[in-house]
């Protein structure tokens, strides 16, 4: 009971992932023995066996996961871990990866339960901080995984970006990079895409020089002060006095 | 931050491969409901990009709960109220689902704020504190020999 407690508190922010599974799965919850699940769901760490005063309808361990441990209801304060960091997700696997993102995503439906009752209930949520714990770590492992997908896509087809795209010219005559979008049919029958121009009009030509002029305008004036700085420093500073 | 990267899913033709999302990012909240429900129904708030099925399949693949019937609605969010500036201020909008669950389960929305009585740990600033009002409403009490009647009377 207690390692389930634990188990609980600690899955989705605490740096023992590892023991944590090794102990769910040394956890035998009967009914998911008889259950024809996924793979991904029959190695997925089963929810924890309470014993509560509870109503005992057989759903409520499904929904019971939308709550916090019935100990925590009415604290002020929960305590909880720090977020994962990214350096601790590299080391992890995909599977591993693939199941802390639905800890996380539970926790964070959690939270949000926890929340919006708080605000109905005009009382103050326990730990609001952990919310942002879980975005943030949920931010890092989309991270990691988009890294691991762009280093073997690189790997793999030479392709630096997973979405195509090109340099393109648009109607105020700078250059953007235009990313493609998915369509059904091709771009000469898409009458949408065609009002869209990528040239520049004649009359935008003087506009792309100004800004040009202004842009090596502005970058001679930041070299030249840069210039003018060391010049003095090397006055006040001369050669000789560092030897001495 | 809400939907900061705007998720691109491919684009479906018919006789495509059903789309498959792998590490979703939609978040469902439990709500207590406003009106009386069924005793198996339950009351979600989703995001507005949610459908039916991808409801369903939520419960029962992520939580394993088995889905009867899923209903939605949008909840239009008010654009009425006014701020200091007196501009309007809209309330997001959220989509709602009414999920009744199969196998005849029920479920009641628990009381996830009970009240609890606040033991203070010894020798923190908190516990002198309470111990200090508990005394002068003591003092204030008037004697209870005097049974009750107001000092005014007698001696």
């Amino acid at each position: 009971m207690a390692a389930a407690v634990t188990c609980r508190l600690t899955t989705a922010l605490c740096k023992q992932f590892q023991r944590v599974v090794t102990v769910s799965s040394s956890l035998t919850h009967p009914q998911y023995a008889t259950r024809t699940l996924s793979k991904f769901h029959s190695c997925w760490q089963s929810p924890p066996v309470y014993s509560r005063a509870l109503h005992t309808s057989c759903v409520r361990k499904g929904l019971e996961e939308f709550f916090d441990l019935p100990e925590n209801w009415g604290e002020s304060t929960v305590k909880s871990g720090a977020p994962w960091t990214a350096k601790q997700l590299r080391t992890k696997s995909n599977e591993d990866l693939h199941k802390l993102w639905y800890v996380l995503l539970k926790e964070k439906n959690m939270l949000l339960t926890i929340e919006q009752e708080a605000k109905r209930q005009r009382v103050q949520m326990p730990s609001p901080e952990r919310i942002k714990k879980v975005e943030r770590s949920m931010k890092r492992l989309d991270t990691i995984v988009n890294e691991r997908e762009d280093f073997l896509r690189l790997l793999q087809t030479g392709q630096e970006k997973s979405r195509p795209g090109s340099w393109r010219k648009n109607v105020f005559g700078k250059t953007i990079w235009h990313k493609f979008r998915e369509y059904p049919i091709p771009w000469h029958l898409n009458t949408r895409y065609k009002r869209k121009r990528f040239y520049e009009p004649l009359h935008v030509a003087p506009f792309t020089r100004l800004s040009l002029e202004n842009y090596l305008k502005n970058k001679m004036r930041k070299t030249r002060r840069e210039r003018g700085n060391q010049k003095k420093l090397a006055e006040m500073f001369p050669k000789k006095t560092a030897h001495a | 931050m809400a939907n900061v990267k705007r998720i691109l899913f491919p684009l479906y033709q018919f006789g495509n491969p059903q789309l498959r999302i792998f590490r979703p990012t939609f978040n469902m909240t439990l709500v207590r409901p406003g009106k009386e429900q069924p005793p198996d129904t339950v009351q979600f708030r989703i995001p507005l990009e949610m459908t039916k099925f991808d409801v369903r399949n939520y419960m029962e693949k992520i939580y394993s709960v088995p889905v009867a019937a899923v209903r939605t609605r949008i909840q239009f969010g008010t654009n009425k109220k006014k701020n200091h500036l007196n501009q309007r201020v809209k309330r997001p909008d959220y989509k709602v689902a009414y999920v009744q669950l199969a196998q005849q389960q029920t479920f009641q929305f628990p009381d996830i704020f009970p009240e609890k009585e606040k033991q203070h740990e010894e020798g923190s600033a908190e516990e002198m504190q309470e111990k200090f009002m508990e005394d002068e409403r003591q003092r204030q009490k008037p004697d209870p020999r005097r049974g009750g009647v107001n000092e005014w009377f007698g001696l």
